[in-house]
Formats: C-alpha cells, structure tokens, sequence
C-alpha cells in the first residue's frame, strides 16, 4: 500500500459541530445524509431482491415437472407479473440507486446531494410504493397481468380485483422517486463536483449515472402517462386502450416500450460504470479508452430510445417500420461492443489482483458478452418473430439483467462494502458465493435457450410432457435453487463481516478515486478539505507521484508530479469553500411521502364511494410536510470557515 | 512464466461453462414436436436459413472475444511484488478501428434480416384465406369458402391447411391480445382486438403441427393451444367437401360409453341443459356463438384447445367439471359440478358424449409430429 504523500489539497475547514438532534432509529427516519439513504435504498433493495427471488422459486417449483400443480394458475400468473415488476422496479433501481447514492457524491468530491430533502423524500417514496405494490397480496390478490401490463387484459373486465390498480399508483410512487432521485443526481453531478473536476475527469461510474438519470427522466413519464390513462380506463370508463370501445390496445404498447426499452439500460448503464471503476483498480491501470467509454454510454442513451418497437415486431406494425427498429438495435452492438472491448483492454498488459468485486466484474463482462450476442437474433424482426415471446428471451434477458445487471450490482456491493460498513467483508466466502452463483446462474438459465428453440412459450404456469423441454425445466429449477443457496452465503457474509469484519482502511484497493481518500465510513460532512483534482485519478496522484501519468499508445509519457504542475498553472486560481453547509434533519419528506402514500390509497379506491376522503386526508398530510419542509431550510446553520 | 494450475482451471470455467452446455445442447434432441429449427412450412425455413449464418458468426465471436478475455484475465494475473503496470489509457487508431468491427458484422446481419423480411412479408394473390380468432382461451378458425346453409365454415382448435399451396390467415383477437404461433411452420404474429394481422406461409410437409397462443393472455393462457393440420391436396379437397355439409342424423344404438347418439343430440339441444347457449352444430337448432362451433367434434384431435386427447373419458371429464381442468374457462362459470348433479345424469353425460364424438369426417389423417 502506497503511502500518501501529502493530503489532496484545498483549503482545509473546521469540521462542523455533529448534530445529536436526533439519535438511534430516529436519525434514520429524519436523515438526508446521502450516505444513510443510499445505505437505506441498498438494504431495501436487498429485501425486495429476497423477496423477487422466493417468486421466482416458487414458480421454478412449479415448472419442475410437466403438468404440476403446485401453484394454481391464478397464483403463478400473479407471481409471474410480481417477480418482474419487483426485480426491475423495487430490486435493480434501488439497487443501483443506492449505490449512486452513497458513491456520487464521494466522488465527485461533494459534501451531499443537491437537493438532500428531495433525497429524503424519494427513498421513503420507493418503500411505500414497494409496500403498497406487496400489499395487493392482502387487499383481494397481487395483479396478474405481467409486468408489461398489456391492454385490454388490464381492463376491469378481465382483471376485476384492484390488483392492477395496486399495480399503477404502487409504481407511481416509486417513479416519483425515481424522477426525483434522477433530477437529483443531474443537478449534483453538474453543479458540485470538487474544483478541478471537469466533466472529462469524472469517474466513468458518475457518467454512467449521469446518462442513467436523463434517460430516466425523458422515458419514465411515458410510463406515468400510460398508466393514469389506464387507471381511467377502469375506473372512469375513459376510452385510451380498450377496443371494445374504440379505444387503442397498440398505444399502450407503444407507451409501455417507449419506457420500457429506455429501462433496460438504466438498468445496465450504471452497473456498467461499476465494472469501468472495478477494472482498472484491480488491474492497476486507466480505464483503457475513457472517452470512447463514456461517450459509448451516451450513444446507447440515445439509441435506446429508437428501438422500443423491436419488442412489438410481431403487432403488426409493417415491415418498413420493423426493418427501422430493427437496424436501430443493432447499430446498439457497437457502442456495447466498444464497450466490452475497452474493458479487456484495460485488463491487458495490467496487474490483475482477482478480489470478490473483480471476479463478479469480470463474470460481469463474460455474461454480457452472452447477453448480448444472444440480443442479436432478437433485433433481426424475422428471427425474433420465433423466439419472442419463447424461454429464449427469458435466458437472454437474465444473461442481461442478472448476469449482467446483478453481477455489476455484486461487484459494486463488494467493491464499496468496506467504504460503507467500514468492515471488510470475508474474502473466502466472497469467492464460495462468487463460484456458486455464476455457475448456479448459468445452470438456471442457459438452458432456457434451449427450450425456447424447442418452443417453450414464456409465462405458461404449466406445460405438456414429450415437447423436449422436461429435463432442461429440471435443470432450470435445480439451477434455481442452488442460485438461493449462493445468495444465502452472501446473505451470511454480509451480516457476519458487518458484526466481526476487520475494519477496514481507508484505500484497501489501491484506489484512484476521490472516495477513497475519506475514511470508512466517511464522516457525515464527506471531506475535511475539499480535494483539488488535477487528473482523472486525484487520489492515485497523490499516491503514485513520480509513475508516469496515464498516457497513449505511441506518445511520450510525462511523470505526474510534471503533469500537475502544468495542470495546476493551466488551471489558474480555482474557488475555494467558504464555509461547509450540511442540512439539518428532518421529519418533512416522511411526512410528505405518507402523504401521498394516503392519497394514492385514495386513488386505487377511487371508484368506491368515499375513499375519496383518503385521498383528501393524503393531500392534507402532504400539505404539513412540504409546509414543515419549507421552514426545514432556516435550521441550517451554515457553518462558516474561519479565515487562516 | 509458470501458471499456476488451480487459477487455470477456475477461469478456463469461468467463459467455458456456458461454451460446454452449448455443445451438450447440440447433442441433445432440439427436436421437439414445437421446435423451431427443424421446420415444415417455408416461412419457419425460411428464418432458420437466416439464423445459421447469424449463429456461425456469433458464435466466433463469442469464442474469440471470451477467449481474449480468459486469456488477459489469466495471462496478466498479479504476481507478487509486481510494479504498477505501464499506464496505458488508449490509443485512437485501436479504438475506431473495434467501433468498426461490430458495425461490419452488424451490417452484414442487416442485409440478410431485410431480405429474409422482404421474402416472409409476402401476401401470394393465389393463396387460400382462413380467418383465425384468439379467444379466452381458444382458437376459431374461419373458412370463407362457405360451410353449410351458405355461411363461412366454423371450425375450433384443429386448423386444416393443405401442403403445398399458400394461405393466408387473417388474424383478429376477439377479447383480449392473443398469439398465433405454430414453430414448425411460421413465427408468431399477435392477434389484437381492434386490429387486422395477417400471416402467408406454406406447409412443405404433411403433418399435424402444434400451436400455442405465445402472448400471455390471462389466468389458462397456458392451456391456449391448438393443432395445425396439413393435409395432401385431394385429403385437404376432401375435408373441405365433407365438412361443408351438415352431419348427418346421429346414428341409431349404442355409442361410446354406452350412450345413446339419438338422445345425446336431444339432451344437447335441449335449452334448460345450457349447450346451446354458447354453442353451434350445422343443421340443428343449435346456433350459440360464444364456444367454439361443435359441428364434427369427434374429428377434433383434442378437447379443451389441445389440453387432452379427444377420447370418450376426457370428454366425460370436461362435461363433468370443465373447470378443474382448464381454471378460469368461460364454460366452467356455468358448468359447475353442483350445476351437473342437478341437471345431467350420468347417462346424460354418456350421451352427450356419444353424440358429440359421433360426428365425424372421414380424412386420412397424417401422422402428428413427435
């Protein structure tokens, strides 16, 4: 381990007196310390992550063996519609959510978020949506019409229970949330990163959570829009996407996939930025390539939102307007592929230290490389038109989601879990869990290819014997379990590391980035001093002062002590902090979130006379939140420096 | 440079797992009744020609880029006491030259798409038209050549085509979104309420085919099947000309399950006992339009929408309690087990059933694909 020579520079500020307003669970309730809500979001995420899983086992049970009747019909479907409904909304988001949240602002050199209250309010809004959504369950049965939602299966005629409505205002308030924390996370990343920092030297992660944020923002009202149409369509008899009264059931496919497709990637994007931090560290090398990195990202954000029919090849929609959609997702492969080529690159000719989070990294870039591969058949309309719809495409989207998203989120929990815990997790057991769950994960899913080929419909709750998908069901389903088993062992792991962890360093990686150079866990204020960042890897600057600085095949490297130098008289007098403003504590986002939480009760049950009444009691309660929220802002007492 | 053992063999699994169940799965039988690359029909030929090119090159580039990446992971492992690695961060020449790379293999896979697109979005002029509607949670097919008494004829669950010449189905979705997918011989095409679809292929085998609905449309989408029958030409003419003629009475004596035909037609179109309600024979009294048309139901390979073998006892069983067969199906709503005590004896099932399983055509039929 390298010793720091000298701190990070800039001015250094007396650490601002703690605040004991608040204490024990308490502080909890009333934190807008990024930190404790991107702990909040990850645990939450991780419960629900649980509870996605136990869905899934149920139905792989269930798909065990032809013709079984373990779960009925009705319970299966509803499953079926809550496993993926909560792995993309209430597990992957939050997860990467969470995450963001606790590393962005450490990275970029800031003391919070932009906007700490609104912080607050987002993570209280996603775990009332999540519990709103799981208490369908007892309110008369969890909606059972696939995440996807399709009209007019949605309509009151076929789906009678309130489940659907649990369904629409549930994921209301988490995309509330989700366009909060996104606006959030814009107005940080551009506004407060530390002097110095220009956007070509942000880590790659807060980029990839920068385009995240936007896509974010530009698909997720499609959603919102789709599903307060439908919930008219129920309840108002309005006439949206209901054929059998003129109204369109093609528009809210359209409205579902123009969001839809744009989600895959805020699903990806970010994990993707986790591996593009993971790599290099553990390879003791740049990122290979940053620029065609990070601008790749925002390639695949714009292009992710020309390409949402090629989920609809089959509605009819023609051939010319089939073969645009078509062409559009594979021109995705080259930003992907640039991608995946500058990741091995970074590892080659590197000194690769295989820890946990690098394993998961690198079982990241194997499994997506799959994914991927296997996405191609789907953009070319007339392959798809086979295997849409098929096991296929459940195979390739968790060669995605899982072997994609889930591996980057693994890598990152790891990665970061000394910095958040301040304990070291077990190594042994990371690498037990690492092994089982990649080969458990491929077990699980890569026959799904094959039964797709063999033509295994998706979202069947049973199938005939004899079709030649009964062993690789069995499969499937043992595969399934032994993935539990995996991630009991990171279950184990992460409670017995919190409890009895060595405590952790620093800069137990050998980092580059500003996150490291706090301790672990880093203070409520972040930084004592705000760093001033020369490079794109300021802590590896400090550390590392006479190795050459990054530099390009075939141009002649200088030290980076000389690098800085130049840096420092090309970047001239830079503004320093006059005084370090943290915001107090506050019960206000609580309050508001329940009360929309009260007032979308009053929305499912719209239609029942009275409920109404709920609706105004939210309103009201929301109105003693933002009203005790506009008065929070006089309690902070900004913290002035004393002049040296 | 010596590798150490242990690490070889841990990251060699770590990119050749899934390249070794691949190659399992080449050995073992992707030939199942519903598979999608063994087809019959020129349009499921016509996709699987356009996926082998596609597989090839994937699957080069899966095994060059995954071996790359074990080889650097493998080849630049850390060594103890190593020094901080030369700090390379790019180099432009390398990096257009990898954007380029994909976007060649992209546009080859582009031009063959559009061509294999162009060729299966052919509507022939000379074809023969059937309409088909997805219903909760089954399948009608509709024949505008005419049936009996000068309407379409009315079929449900078994779809007659002849090998060898074009048709065209014309897709409609009767309440919710339904898929019309048969693998051996087309991709899926949705059916949507509100919205007309249509679908050109050719049977190049004869055979019967299975067919599902593929998009999930509510709580027995799973049970949503039906069976595609491709007949040589003159059986094909011979079907049509029989199944354009209203059954004959039923037959006099005893039928299956010791029931009685001539009573069994009586019972079903007695009104108290509720067939006909929903549901149609030609050239009876029988005219409900809400269950598939019954007319010929003993050449129906199936009962239920493919769920079971069209066979006396299942018949017997889906009259008994249709709904602890199929959950949720329309008729179940009525035909409950309670209603059946008080309204059908056990010689009125019996009947029902040799009544039904009475009417039948008479086609060599081809052997059903396994």
């Amino acid at each position: 381990m390298a010793v720091v020579e000298r701190p990070l520079g800039g001015v250094t500020v007396p650490k601002p007196p703690e605040t004991n307003e608040y204490a024990g669970w308490e502080s909890w309730l009333t934190t807008v310390d990024h930190k404790k809500i991107g702990i909040m979001y990850i645990v939450g995420a991780f419960v629900f992550f649980l509870i996605g899983g136990i869905e899934a086992l149920l139905m792989r049970t269930q798909l065990g063996t032809p013709n079984n009747t373990f779960l009925t019909p009705d319970v299966y479907n509803q499953m079926m519609t809550m496993h993926g409904t909560t792995m993309v909304f209430l597990a992957i988001m939050p997860f990467n959510v969470g995450i963001a949240n606790f590393v962005v602002p450490l990275m970029i050199g800031a003391r919070d978020m932009a906007f700490p209250r609104l912080n607050a309010l987002s993570i209280w809004l996603f775990f009332f949506g999540g519990l709103m959504l799981y208490f369908s369950f007892m309110a008369g049965g969890a909606p059972a019409v696939g995440w996807f939602a399709y009209a007019p299966l949605t309509m009151k005629q076929y789906s009678p229970t309130f489940g659907v409505d649990y369904w629409i205002i549930g994921l209301l308030l988490t995309g509330i949330a989700s366009i909060s924390g996104s606006l959030n996370f814009i107005v940080t990343i551009l506004n407060m990163r530390a002097p110095g920092m220009t956007m070509n030297r942000m880590p790659l992660y807060v980029w990839m959570t920068l385009i995240t944020s936007f896509i974010l923002v530009f698909a997720f009202p499609s959603l919102t829009a789709g599903q307060i149409a439908l919930l008219f369509d129920r309840h108002f008899d309005t006439r949206f996407f209901n054929p059998a009264q003129g109204g369109d059931a093609v528009l809210w496919m359209h409205l579902f996939w123009f969001f839809g497709h744009p989600e895959v990637y805020i699903l990806i994007l970010p994990t993707m930025g986790i591996v593009s931090e993971v790599l290099p560290t553990f390879s003791r090398k740049p990122i290979f390539g940053y620029a065609f990195v990070a601008y790749s990202g925002v390639a695949i954000g714009f292009l992710g939102f020309l390409v949402w029919a090629h989920h609809m090849f089959g509605v009819g929609l023609g051939p010319l307007a089939n073969a645009f959609f078509s062409g559009a997702s594979m021109l995705i492969a080259i930003p992907t592929g640039v991608k995946i080529f500058n990741w091995i690159a970074t590892m080659y000719l590197g000194s690769i230290s295989l820890k946990t989070p690098m394993y998961y990294a690198i079982g990241f870039v194997s499994m997506f490389i799959i994914g991927g591969i296997s996405g191609i058949t789907l953009a070319s309309p007339p392959i798809d038109l086979q295997q849409t719809d098929s096991y296929y495409v459940v195979a390739h989207f968790h060669y995605v989601l899982f072997g994609g998203s889930i591996f980057g989120i693994f890598a990152g929990m790891h990665y970061w879990f000394p910095k958040i815990t301040g304990r070291m997790y077990n190594e042994t057991l990371g690498k037990i869990q690492f092994w089982l769950t990649f080969l458990s994960f491929n077990i699980t899913f890569f026959p799904m290819h094959i039964t797709g080929t063999n033509g295994m419909p998706r979202r069947i709750y049973t199938y005939e014997a004899g079709m030649g998908w009964d062993v690789y069901n069995l499969i499937s389903t043992f595969g399934s379990f032994l993935m539990a088993f995996g991630i009991l062992v990171l279950v184990w792991n992460a409670i017995t590391s919190i409890r009895n962890g060595p405590p952790a360093p620093n800069d137990p990686w050998d980092g580059s980035s500003l996150e490291w150079s706090t301790p672990s866990p880093p203070p409520a204020h972040n930084f004592d001093t705000i760093p001033i960042v020369y490079s794109r890897r300021p802590l590896w600057d400090t550390k590392y002062p006479d190795l050459d600085a990054a530099f390009d095949i075939g141009t002649k490297a200088v030290s980076r002590r000389e690098k800085i130098e130049q840096e420092k008289a090309r970047m001239g007098e830079l503004p320093t902090e006059s005084h370090i403003h943290m915001p107090s504590p506050t019960y206000s986002p609580l309050i508001a979130a329940f009360g929309i939480l009260v007032a979308g009760f009053g929305a499912i049950y719209i239609s029942v006379p009275f409920a109404f009444i709920a609706g105004l009691i939210g309103l009201v309660i929301l109105g003693v939140g933002i009203f005790g929220w506009v008065r929070d802002s006089r309690r902070d007492s900004p913290y002035l420096v004393s002049q040296h | 440079m010596r590798i150490p053992r242990r690490s070889l063999i841990k990251l060699g699994v770590l990119a050749i797992a899934p390249l070794l169940l691949a190659g399992c799965s080449a050995a073992v039988g992707l030939d199942g009744p519903a598979t999608t690359i063994n087809p019959a029909g020129d349009q499921a030929r016509r996709i699987l020609d356009l996926m082998v090119p596609i597989f090839w090159m994937a699957l080069v580039v899966f095994i060059v880029v995954e071996g790359i990446l074990v080889y650097t992971v493998f080849r630049f492992r850390r060594k103890p006491n190593a020094p901080i690695p030369s700090q390379i961060q790019g180099n432009t020449q390398i990096e257009i030259a990898w954007t380029i790379a994909p976007a060649l293999i992209a546009v080859v896979i582009a031009v063959l798409t559009f061509r294999t697109q162009a060729d299966n979005a052919v509507l022939p002029p000379n074809a023969i038209h059937i309409t088909a509607v997805g219903h909760q949670w089954w399948f009608e097919f509709q024949y505008p050549d005419g049936g009996p008494e000068g309407k379409p004829l009315l079929t449900a669950s078994d779809m007659y085509i002849p090998v060898g010449k074009p048709v065209i189905i014309t897709l409609k979705g009767q309440d919710v979104i339904h898929n019309f997918w048969v693998p051996k011989l087309a991709g899926k095409t949705y059916m949507i309420p509100g919205k007309t679809n249509y679908l050109s292929f050719t049977a190049e085998q004869a055979g019967i085919y299975h067919a599902v609905c593929s998009e999930f449309c509510g709580e027995a989408h799973a049970l949503m099947r039906f069976r595609v029958i491709a007949l040589p030409p003159d059986q094909y003419d011979r079907w049509l000309t029989q199944a354009q003629v209203a059954p004959a009475n039923p037959p006099t004596g005893v039928g299956e399950l010791n029931g009685d035909p001539t009573r069994g037609q009586a019972i079903f179109l007695d009104a108290k006992r509720q067939c006909i309600t929903c549901h149609a024979i030609s050239g009876t009294a029988a005219k409900g339009v809400v269950g598939p048309n019954l007319t010929y139901y003993g050449s129906r390979t199936t009962i239920a929408a493919g769920l079971l073998d069209n066979t006396p006892e299942n018949l017997a069983k889906w009259l008994h309690n249709p709904s602890s067969l199929k959950p949720g199906n329309l008729m179940g709503r009525v035909i409950t087990p309670d209603w059946v005590k008080q309204n059908l004896a056990e010689q009125d099932i019996a009947d029902l059933v040799a009544y039904l399983r009475s009417m039948k055509l008479s086609v060599d039929m081809p052997v059903a694909s396994k």
